[in-house]
């Protein structure tokens, strides 16, 4: 480096030091006096880690970062004007107002969030370096975390899968020594993070989390091994913070003011001013003038805070979906056809997934087994070889893993199809779809979109028992930002897979593996079904079913009986729990007066008490009987066929429930 | 410009908090980072520390310890050298921002409408839901009992000893049900669902019985069901009763209306802006004076009873109207003592209420005679039905001009064809044919009559 290139990185870092320091001093005056509404936690004494590495970084590099995450933000370009009127709550916000402190989004510079979740940002920052490999970008992604997360399942996930994959990412840990109020001291059986890189056969290091310049030669080192396809590193930045854990909170019940007052000594700004003057790099009158620049920004950031404009409260529930919600160009036929070929509903999806691949090269899958083995229940059969292991990738069994990922990977330009096998296994992954994938489009105002696709068996049968047969889909379908696909023919699978794989928003497709081998219709030519659009399945006069998945055709099974009885069934099913086609439900009780609804789910608050809820609500006056539900029992899956034929719906008691409606 | 010193927020929700005490006196230099004052939020006291530096300046009101202060309070300054120190806490605004308030009522507004309510005594007092359901069925008011039972508890008892003294008529099914979608379809078919019997579960009345309950009409091809109103309902049963009640006879007669219609020009030309008396108004107006001497047409039959109102009230005349919803009789009142022109400004008020379905019940009751006109459709005669409980009602056609012999030479003058029904069981033929020859006479020299009334 000449001496003018020394220079300039001495200014760059102490500049971005600065802005960071004052911007949240003056936060915590704001927090102070009111103006801030809701948590804020200040990046005071851990400057010199975001500037420094941010400092290696282009815009369409990607931080992910933490609740703490004011300085990644700042520091990866964000206006302090944009973080200030955020915090402020106002429409100007890098937000809008939809995130406040710990949910800061600003795409535009390559911030893809702050999460008041730990452990999130290292999943996604794989997600972000899986995109770029597979885009074949140079790329990296980043992901600043506390040493809060570093015990946490995330962070053994995420580095593992970093390490095998050989992914462009950089583990930055700020072990700033307490994961809010807890020493790491006392929570790691490991005090050393830096130590652990190499149990995830990558390089770790442990570095002066207040020393500017030695960070910024150790981070430009890891940057570039990122780029060139060296696969990632680990960081361990030994720093403090010297403000509370938040604005506002106690600070002394978990460490001494004397503490506090000697880390103050170690200010990294100071250091590195003390340093670049003494070594004559650059003079105090050019840190000064840097300084005297920055007071100004700030005030006029604050300034464009508190004028802006609050946002409009009938705008609070935009962005929870995509503006945008497909991008595709297949035709839409929504109706079932009566005949034709026909083929199973895995034949289906798979067919599906086999043309959208052939279409779009930004579509990965991953799950256990779903490689060269094709998949469990056959979802990938031959794609491996067409496709290669980046597009079809085996992964570890670690769904929280895989599926923080799919997030990082959504969110930075490709499509993700995890592949859970059975919806029981992604139990451990709720967390990250309901946390992250279902709400970042809503928190970063609709400028990420989410093209997760979930896809997994549902159901009981076979005894399969409590862990590979349950129904999920009414606990999916209490989220804002989901879509809940649950197909009952291999016609209406096929079609809803191809939407769902040009969807912008995410959408968790569940699969009952009782009806796997069912074969029906499915025209050759391409078509997509529209999510919420119930198919009649049947058209009656008498009574309106409304069913999903297996029991669709449960229901189905006994209508000709019930026809020779006098009875006419009309079978609706919805296809998607969510959105729901409430209008064709309301539709078809219009006509018969009367409802059932045949949900194996579980009974509270579940599929069938809303579709219940809604009709005794919208078609009050069209009721000639009680609504009636038929659910499955309240437990868990039991194992013996007897057992497990007592807490499914029966056929029995399907026709049983239609003959004592009819004689309300 | 002095900083001011707020009260932070100390953990999420708090609102305000305990100041404690002053950490520094007025006067103190204070740096960032030195601890101010003390101050006691939800959980516990804590120092808080200045995040500017001045000299301290602690106003006389500023709060004592101990005092509450709300979060964002300004407390107390700090100020550089030489600068003006504040007098008052209150010297300058703080900073704190609004959040604008939505125009809807937010929920927390609807919690507390609700016991603001309450305060004002319109609580409702205490029973079981079965006590409730008993007192719906008895037709008692619980707000207006004294509960026997523990803190004033209304009991089952307390309704049984009310509703003994009321007499309620006995609710011939009172546990009858019906479905939502059978109680529609009733009263889209205009079917009293109550007097249905239910084949559902428990006698719940279901769509089905309801429709049975209809003659099979509406099975044959090419017809539908017309809706039948209420209103409708309340015209059909009336006509029916005039006809089966009353020994209806209609009289008709040919007159000259001439004069009318030269009276009505004037009043035109001399209206100056107020309603102009139409043709009914001014016939009505004749009417009464004629009544004046045939009191016996505007009997009213009370019960068993015929009776005859005092001619020297006002008598109130009804006119029929047409309105979309079918024929309503506002009542026209103190005929024989108003105004033509007052009365011209009453029948229009009623027609358009009749027309905008305002009228209530008290403007269509009380009347001794009605008068029908259909002149405007082109009819000339009609027979039309008594308005129960009067006794007679007066028809007007077309007023046409026609020729007619006068003094043996055909001139066109202008006819009107009158039809008066009457009720033969109170008034013979030939007192109503008197009658009739009556109005007939002041309808031909109608300035004649008016100006004799006036006197």
């Amino acid at each position: 480096m000449t001496n003018h290139d020394i220079a300039k990185t001495c200014l760059g870092l102490y500049r971005k030091m600065q802005v960071i320091r004052q911007t949240e001093e003056e936060l915590a005056r704001c927090h102070q006096r009111g103006l801030i509404h809701g948590a804020c936690h200040t990046y005071v004494g851990e400057e010199a880690i975001a500037s420094s590495v941010c400092s290696h970084l282009r815009t369409e590099d990607v931080v992910f970062s933490t609740h703490r995450g004011h300085g990644h933000a700042l520091a990866k370009g964000l206006p302090p004007k944009e973080l200030m009127a955020e915090l402020f709550g106002r429409q100007t916000g890098c937000s809008r107002g939809r995130g406040g402190s710990m949910h800061l989004f600003s795409p535009e510079v390559g911030m893809m969030g702050t999460s008041g979740i730990v452990g999130p940002c290292i999943l996604q920052a794989c997600g972000g370096g899986y995109s770029f490999k597979l885009m074949k970008t140079d790329n990296v992604a980043v992901a600043f975390f506390g040493d809060g997360a570093v015990n946490n399942g995330a962070f053994h996930e995420g580095l593992n899968m970093a390490s095998i994959w050989k992914l462009p990412v950089l583990f930055v840990c700020e072990n700033n020594q307490f994961a809010t109020e807890v020493p790491f001291a006392y929570s790691a059986g490991n005090p050393s993070v830096g130590s652990r890189g190499v149990a995830y056969g990558m390089p770790g290091l442990t570095v002066d989390g207040n020393d500017a310049l030695e960070l910024h030669r150790v981070a430009g080192e890891a940057v570039a091994r990122a780029r060139a396809g060296g696969g990632p590193t680990l960081i361990e930045c030994v720093t403090y913070r010297t403000r509370a854990h938040a604005e506002g909170m106690g600070d002394f019940t978990y460490r001494t003011r004397e503490d506090v007052e000697e880390w103050k000594k170690r200010c990294p700004i100071q250091r590195l001013r003390t340093t670049a003057i003494e070594q004559g790099i650059v003079t105090a009158a050019e840190l000064d003038s840097v300084d005297g620049e920055i007071k100004g920004l700030v005030e006029e950031a604050r300034k464009f805070a508190e004028s802006s404009p609050w946002p409009e409260a009938v705008s609070a529930t935009q962005f929870a979906y995509s503006e945008d919600p497909v991008s595709s160009k297949v035709p839409i036929q929504n109706l079932r056809p009566a005949a034709g070929r026909e083929i199973t509903m895995t034949q289906a999806t798979h067919e599906a997934l086999s043309e959208e691949m052939g279409k779009n090269p930004g579509i990965f899958v991953m799950g256990e087994g779903i490689g060269q083995r094709g998949g469990n229940f056959k979802t990938t059969a031959g794609l491996f070889d067409i496709y290669g292991p980046t597009r079809l990738c085996d992964t570890p069994i670690c769904e929280r893993g895989f599926v923080g990922l799919a997030c990082g990977a959504g969110m930075t330009g490709t499509r993700p199809v995890i592949d859970f096998m059975f919806a029981d296994f992604v139990l451990d992954s709720v967390g990250e779809i309901v946390n992250q994938i279902a709400k970042i489009q809503y928190m970063s105002s609709g400028r990420l979109k989410m093209p997760v696709l979930l896809r997994g068996c549902i159901g009981i049968g076979h005894s399969a028992a409590t862990h590979h047969s349950g129904n999920y889909y009414a606990m999916y379908a209490q989220i804002p930002g989901l879509t809940v696909v649950v197909p009952s023919s291999p016609y209406d699978a096929k079609g809803l897979f191809k939407r769902a794989l040009n969807s912008n928003d995410p959408v968790i497709f569940l699969e009952h593996r009782e009806i796997l081998s069912v074969k029906g219709p499915v025209p050759e030519t391409e078509y997509e079904i529209e999510f919420g659009k119930a198919a009649i399945v049947r058209p009656g006069q008498d009574v309106t079913v409304v069913a999903l998945a297996r029991m669709v055709h449960l229901t189905l099974s006994v209508c000709d009986e019930l026809e020779k009885e006098g009875i006419s069934v009309e079978l609706v099913d919805p296809r998607t729990v969510l959105p729901l086609d409430i209008e064709t439900i309301l539709q078809s009780v219009k006509k018969t007066g009367r409802l059932l609804v045949v949900d194996e789910g579980f009974a509270p608050c579940g599929f069938a008490v809303d579709v219940a809820a809604q009709v005794a609500d919208r078609g009050f006056n069209d009721l000639d009987a009680p609504i009636k539900r038929i659910n499955g029992a309240f437990t868990p899956t039991p194992y013996s066929p007897p057992l497990e034929q007592a807490v499914v719906p029966q056929a029995e008691t399907i026709s049983k429930a239609i003959r004592e409606l009819m004689r309300e | 410009m002095p900083f001011s010193i707020t009260i932070p927020r100390l953990g999420w929700s708090m609102e305000e908090g305990t100041f404690v005490r002053w950490l520094k006196k007025d006067g103190d230099v204070v740096r960032p980072g030195d601890a101010v004052f003390e101050l006691e939020g939800e959980k516990a006291a804590q120092d808080i520390e200045a995040v500017d530096s001045g000299i301290l300046r602690i106003p006389h009101d500023a709060p004592k310890p101990g005092t509450v202060v709300a979060v964002g309070a300004v407390i107390g300054f700090l100020v550089g050298d030489g600068e003006a120190v504040p007098n008052s806490i209150n010297a300058n605004t703080s900073t704190s921002a609004s959040i604008p308030k939505s125009d809807a009522p937010s929920a927390s507004a609807i919690v507390q409408s609700l016991p603001s309510r309450l305060a004002e005594g319109h609580e409702a007092p205490a029973a079981a839901p079965s006590v409730r359901r008993l007192a719906r069925e008895r037709g008692v008011s619980l707000s207006a009992l004294e509960g026997s039972g523990p803190s004033g508890r209304i009991m089952a008892e307390d309704v049984r000893t009310t509703a003994k003294g009321k007499t309620m008529p006995p609710q011939a099914h009172s546990a009858q049900v019906a479905s939502p979608r059978a109680r529609r379809v009733a009263k889209e078919l205009g079917i009293d669902w109550r007097r249905l019997h239910g084949t559902g579960r428990g006698g719940r009345v279901r769509e089905r019985d309801v429709r049975a309950a209809k003659p099979q009409l509406n099975q044959l091809s090419g017809l539908t069901v017309v809706p039948v109103s209420s209103r409708r309902r309340t015209i059909a049963n009336r006509m029916i009763s005039s006809r089966e009640q009353t020994a209806s006879v209609t009289l008709m007669t040919q007159i000259d209306a001439t004069n009318l219609v030269g009276l009505r020009t004037q009043f035109k030309q001399a209206a100056n802006g107020s309603n102009i008396p139409s043709y009914s108004d001014i016939i009505m107006k004749l009417v009464s004076l004629a009544l004046r001497q045939h009191p016996l047409l505007a009997a009213r039959s009370e019960g068993d009873q015929w009776m005859i109102p005092s001619m020297s009230d006002g008598l109130h005349i009804g006119l029929a109207v047409d309105t979309e919803g079918g024929l309503v009789v506002p009542v026209v009142r103190d005929v024989g003592s108003t105004g033509l022109f007052e009365l011209a400004n009453q029948t229009v008020k009623l027609i358009e209420k009749s027309r905008a379905g305002t009228l209530v019940v008290s403007e269509m009751q009380g009347g001794v005679f009605t008068i029908s006109n259909l002149g405007s459709f082109g009819i000339d005669a009609f027979t039309p039905i008594i308005n129960l409980p009067e006794t007679a009602v007066l028809g007007l056609g077309r007023i046409r001009r026609e020729p007619v012999v006068v003094d043996d030479k055909i001139v066109a003058r202008d006819q009107l064809t009158l039809s008066l029904t009457f009720d033969h069981r109170i008034v013979d033929g030939a007192p109503a044919a008197r009658f009739l020859q009556t109005v007939s006479q002041a309808i031909e020299n109608p300035s004649a009559w008016l100006l004799r009334s006036d006197g």
